[in-house]
């Protein structure tokens, strides 16, 4: 995530609640506050975490420990995702598009309907695209009005392909305007 | 041909309008080169040795004449009045000024034409055969599916930032002419036993520093299932694709790594839930469609044979060997293919000048339907040419030094840019093509040799294609000198094969000799009228290696 960011949900300018927990910090520090945890913790306390009552966040990490690493699977989340009610993408370097397909399966296979969130290095153009794949929540750099924001995402008025954005009868999502 | 409805031409504006903004950004500051680089290059905008350099797309190699003449009018106006034809079907031009593009992608966009995913990671122009509606024996014109693969791929909000470049191609034909084994996805449209067309579809394949022929994934899949089954084998490779190396980053690797059952299996596994939803089963309406574009002409019933054109041979030694070499049948009686070399004697592949498409396009117009086609071997082809006017069209073309006789032969090579436009070389190519067709440039010679293909790339990412030249030549620099190796036994057709390389590589001075000696092995040995690459299947390397390395 930057540093300094603004949270946009939903195409408008939304409050940031939630807090993301290093998997350094001990679990005990969890306070009431939604929380941002690794997959690695999210598999490793299930129980734990589940006897808790705030909500709960995951991240998703795109590049592993080692430069081979694809990272982390997006099918690990299947037995939680009744657990979280965030699931953010990270995007370790704009050029790796990996996420984008993670984005997809979560909406369109596993049903996952709570928020979906890209953090990491994501540019202006790719934002329309993060949407159509499924992403409602974005983190923009502080200095990224939300016009721009609003205009990246209506740059284009159709789509020739079916994605995650919208119906998914083919009749309709074929070669379709989006407006 | 297919022409643009309104959604089209608007999606096609809307890009040019974002790019515009793009570059306005970049110019200001605003995004860094290393920000740009992804967008310009999705644009087809490379940053060359010595300026930017822009690649249009030609969709399956299909042009109208109106889009022929824009590309000279682009050459004329943003370039130095010429154009390189890839052996990807596109065009290139060396020279435009970056902030002149925007306002080229304007007019080329008032033809039907555009820049997008000519580069950069995404799915790139989808290629075919250049003789695609015109030849005998096609199963089904391969355009329909390219036309409806080329939607898809446009703007795929989920493929546009893969782990690398990938390439898509399509053949009708049993004849592959589309080199389809060597990209990523190859597509061979045929029918099963219940008459039903479908696809075969073959993936991993290329050439860059690791060559592989592509695998065949699955037998049959069903046409309106096909746009499914290749977002299933994108997203397995977009999930699984390796990021960490752009040498280990294409589909190819992916599926030698993984193995072709695993690969199989995953694909299959993707495409049952892709399928099941049905969101990609494309509508019989569309289909329908978009085949109707692909009509054949308004053909004239005429005799097969035309005495006008028989005749012509018999008194003009030059047209009958033009004729041998670059008309080919086709599937409508009284009609011909003609194929137009963009390898004049010491020329450099596949380029032609403003005035040479305009050429071509009047000609187009006049006698073959409005069609010109590119081919991946940088020529061009007239599809549909009256027998009786063949000689006028021949007549036009050699007034403008477009009717090198010699498709198929040993000038007739593939080169990439190399050292003189690319700055990923480390060798130049277009020199010694030229030197090569220089030293073969006898045409009798040319056809006592035969079929020969000889395939020229400046560095090991192989953009001209010399894995699967039946000569290939791969330029390599060794401590600032540039040497050439040379391989043997590759082939691109549907008997794909990747060539061996013979040994020690040759200097600049003696690379020409060694082609040389590799051709008199060939003569010295074959047998009846058994080609270049039917010989070395026979014999093998040995023969070869001796006589180039003999003391």
């Amino acid at each position: 995530m930057p540093s300094e960011y603004h949270l946009v949900i939903d195409g408008e300018t939304a409050e940031e609640n939630w807090v993301y927990l290093n998997d350094d910090t001990a679990l005990d520090a969890l306070t009431d506050a939604p929380t941002i945890i690794s997959l690695t913790r999210l598999k490793a306390q299930a129980d734990a975490l589940r006897a808790r009552n705030a909500p709960l966040g995951v991240v998703l990490e795109a590049d592993g420990d080692g430069k081979t690493s694809l990272g982390e699977d997006v099918h690990e989340l299947a037995p939680y995702l009744d657990m979280v009610s965030l699931v953010a993408l990270r995007f370790p370097a704009y050029r790796n598009g990996r996420g984008y397909s993670a984005a997809r399966i979560l909406r369109e296979q596993m049903d996952y309907e709570g928020e979906l969130r890209a953090t990491g290095d994501v540019l202006y153009d790719q934002w329309a695209m993060m949407a159509r794949c499924g992403i409602n929540a974005f983190e923009l750099a502080a200095n990224t009005p939300l016009d721009s924001f609003k205009t990246a995402l209506g740059e284009f008025s159709g789509a020739y392909q079916p994605a995650a954005d919208g119906d998914s009868d083919a009749k309709t999502g074929w070669r379709r305007n989006r407006f | 041909m297919y022409r643009y409805d309104e959604f089209d031409h608007k999606l096609v504006a809307e890009r040019v309008n974002q790019f515009r903004g793009q570059v306005e950004r970049r110019v200001s500051g605003e995004l860094t080169e290393d920000q740009f680089k992804p967008l310009r290059l999705m644009n087809g905008v490379y940053l060359q040795l010595h300026a930017y350099m822009l690649r249009v797309a030609i969709p399956y190699g299909t042009l109208r004449s109106e889009q022929m003449r824009m590309l000279a009018h682009i050459a004329r106006k943003y370039d130095r009045g010429y154009g390189h034809f890839t052996t990807r079907q596109n065009i290139q031009y060396n020279w435009p000024a970056l902030d002149q593009i925007p306002d080229l992608l304007d007019e080329l966009a008032r033809v039907e034409m555009h820049a997008i995913q000519t580069s950069g990671n995404c799915i790139r122009n989808v290629t075919s055969d250049q003789y695609a509606g015109a030849v005998d024996g096609e199963v089904e014109d391969p355009r329909i599916i390219s036309e409806i693969i080329r939607q898809w791929s446009t703007f795929h909000p989920e493929f546009t930032y893969l782990p690398r470049k990938f390439k898509i191609a399509v053949t009708g034909h049993a004849q592959d002419r589309a080199a389809i084994k060597l990209h990523d996805i190859g597509i061979v449209v045929k029918q099963n036993d219940a008459g039903e067309v479908g696809y075969e579809v073959h993936v991993g394949g290329g050439q860059g520093r690791t060559p592989f022929v592509a695998k065949k994934m699955n037998d049959f899949v069903h046409k309106a299932k096909l746009l499914a089954y290749l977002e299933a084998v994108m997203r397995v490779y977009n999930m699984l694709g390796r990021r960490d190396n752009s040498y280990k980053a294409r589909i190819k690797i992916l599926v030698h790594e993984t193995g072709e059952e695993e690969m199989r299996r995953m694909v299959e596994e993707e495409f049952a839930k892709i399928d099941a939803s049905e969101m990609l089963t494309v509508p019989q309406e569309e289909i329908d469609r978009i085949s109707a574009y692909f009509a054949p002409p308004a053909y004239e019933s005429l005799p097969a044979d035309s005495d006008a054109f028989t005749a012509a041979q018999d008194t003009d030694a030059d047209f009958a060997r033009f004729v041998r070499a670059n008309v080919v049948a086709h599937k409508q009686p009284g009609y011909g293919i003609i194929n137009i070399s963009l390898k004049p004697i010491g020329g450099v592949p596949g380029d032609a000048t403003d005035a040479q498409m305009d050429v071509i396009a009047e000609l187009a117009e006049r006698y073959s339907f409005d069609e010109v086609r590119v081919t991946h071997e940088q020529n061009l082809v007239l599809p549909h040419v009256k027998l009786d006017d063949v000689k006028a069209v021949y007549d036009a073309l050699a007034a403008h030094d477009l009717a090198t006789a010699n498709l198929g032969l040993i000038s007739d090579q593939i080169a990439c840019p190399g050292l003189d436009y690319c700055n990923l070389a480390n060798a130049r190519s277009i020199p010694l093509a030229q030197e090569i067709s220089e030293r073969f440039a006898d045409l009798d010679r040319q056809y006592d040799i035969g079929e020969l293909k000889i395939k020229i790339s400046g560095c090991i990412n192989a953009c001209g294609h010399h894995h699967v030249g039946h000569i290939g030549i791969l330029g390599v620099d060794k401590k600032g000198t540039e040497f050439y190796q040379i391989s043997l036994g590759g082939s691109a057709d549907e008997n794909a094969a990747i060539g061996a390389i013979t040994g020690r590589a040759f200097t600049e001075e003696d690379v020409v000799d060694a082609i040389e000696t590799v051709v008199t092995t060939y003569t010295d040995l074959r047998q009846g009228d058994e080609r270049f690459i039917d010989t070395y299947n026979r014999v093998g390397m040995e023969p070869f290696k001796e006589r180039l390395y003999a003391e």
